[in-house]
This record gives structure tokens, C-alpha cells and sequence, in this order.
């Protein structure tokens, strides 16, 4: 699967976003050679974010330049301090802050779409600013393939 | 652009797939969804309606080769147009999503 996965990365034109198996302990250099950014999700617990902290170096490893974190789950400014804490010492530059999103439980339990269920819930607003953070340093100044 | 994500399971990682790649694509581009998880629920995430079975691209799509110093490589044995076309499925906003094989150990890596 890693292999058909990779290949299908490397040829594919246009923005190609891929969700992953869940660690990077498992993915090859074959999965991952042709992204130009990893996104590591990490939630504010201790467990969580040493996973995500492991992910970094592993990542430079495989030749991936842009290695971004996205805190998921935050309840309290506690939560979040612990993340920003964690990611500034692990060299992980942290580009979204999500809040616990009842909505996304809400959403999963009828089988929809997060932003189909409700497009203002706080994990949408929060990701657009994402979008649009990758769009711009991304797509435009790092994309090795020159265009989209 | 060719953005990964990675997390541990249950950390939100395909709902914040999902949410970016709509989001991406209400930006006006064009983007191709991969699930490469064993366990593929990116379509549901994506809002592709619940009960919906992507059928997973197959491993025949790809082969390994040998060059002349003997490393193998994998190639693709058909145009990735070709695979969009047969296997990609189509998400709101336009999104195309491809799903991984689910279970197939053999020769990972």
C-alpha cells in the first residue's frame, strides 16, 4: 500500500493532501519523499505530543524540509500552553490551535462532514486560517514542483 | 503542493484532513484526497454520504522494477489520469479522493 501511495503522491499534479497512517514510525521514505510539508496533529497531553515530537526529527530524516504542528482538542489556555511549551522546545513550529469542537462529535455521529454540519464551528474557522497559511508559504514559495 | 498529515489515532487527524482539503478546494483549486490509513474513513470525513465503499486502488497499479544496478524501484503501470479516473471518488467542493489498499502487508515499505 505505502508504495502504490507514494507513487501515486509523485505523479499526481494539482494540490494532493494525503492523511497517513498514524505515526510516522510506519511510514517509508517511499510514502513521504515527494511532500513538500508534514502536517503533525497533536493533542495536549503527554503521550500525544512526544509521538509528534519523535515525528520532527524523523521527518528531516526522510528529506521533508517543512514540518508544521496543529494542536487539536485544546480545552483550556492551559492546554494550549502546554502545546505551545512542547513544540517550542522540539523545534515544531505550531500553525493552528484547535479548540475542542463538540461539533465534530456531532458531525461524525451522523456521518457528515464537519463543515457541511455547521461551516462556522471553531475547527473550520481555525483551519481556514491553515488553508490559507499553506497556500501562501507552501504553494507559493516551497512547492518543488514550481506550480500547484 | 503535496502536503502529508500525520497523528496518533484518535487525535483528529482525518477530520482535519478532511476540513483542510474542503477548504483547500473552496480556494478555487483543485486537490486530490489520499487515504493512505489501513483503516480508510477519510470519504465519510470528507462528507462523501455515510454507508458510501470507495473502492480501493489496487496494488496491481504499481510494479517493482529493477534497474541496471540492481535496486528496485516501484513504477506506476498506468497513467495516474487513468487511476483518478477508474478509482477516484468525487467529494463536495470538487474534491477527488483516492483510497489506499486497506490490508496488504506484503512487500510494504
Amino acid at each position: 500500500m505505502r508504495s502504490i501511495v507514494g507513487e501515486i503522491v509523485n505523479h499526481a499534479e494539482g494540490v494532493t493532501v494525503m492523511d497517513t497512517e498514524a505515526s510516522i514510525e510506519h511510514m517509508s521514505r517511499g510514502t513521504v519523499r515527494y511532500v513538500d510539508a508534514l502536517l503533525v496533529v497533536l493533542e495536549p497531553y503527554y503521550r500525544s505530543m512526544e509521538t509528534a515530537g519523535r515525528t520532527v526529527p524523523l521527518a528531516r530524516g526522510l528529506g521533508i524540509e517543512r514540518v508544521y504542528g496543529i494542536a487539536n482538542k485544546l480545552r483550556s489556555p492551559q492546554d494550549a500552553e502546554a502545546v505551545e511549551a512542547y513544540c517550542r522546545n522540539h523545534g515544531l513550529e505550531l500553525i493552528a490551535k484547535i479548540p475542542f469542537d463538540e461539533n465534530v462529535v456531532e458531525a461524525d455521529r451522523t456521518g457528515r462532514a464537519v463543515i457541511d454540519y455547521d461551516a462556522t464551528s471553531p475547527i473550520v474557522e481555525e483551519l481556514s486560517q491553515t488553508a490559507d497559511f499553506l497556500l501562501r508559504e507552501v504553494r507559493v514559495n516551497g512547492d518543488r514542483a514550481g506550480g500547484d | 503542493m503535496k502536503i502529508a498529515i500525520s497523528g496518533k489515532g484518535g487525535s483528529g487527524k482525518t477530520t482535519i484532513s478532511a476540513t483542510l482539503i474542503r477548504l483547500i478546494a473552496r480556494r478555487g483549486l483543485s486537490v486530490l484526497a489520499i487515504d493512505g490509513d489501513p483503516n480508510p474513513n477519510l470519504i465519510q470525513a470528507l462528507g462523501v454520504g455515510p454507508g458510501v465503499e470507495a473502492e480501493s486502488v489496487p496494488r496491481s497499479v504499481v510494479e517493482r522494477r529493477e534497474d541496471e544496478t540492481g535496486a528496485t524501484r516501484h513504477v506506476l503501470t498506468r497513467s495516474i489520469a487513468d487511476i483518478v479516473s477508474q478509482y477516484g471518488m468525487k467529494a463536495p467542493d470538487g474534491v477527488t479522493v483516492l483510497v489506499g489498499t486497506k490490508v496488504d502487508h506484503a512487500g510494504a515499505g
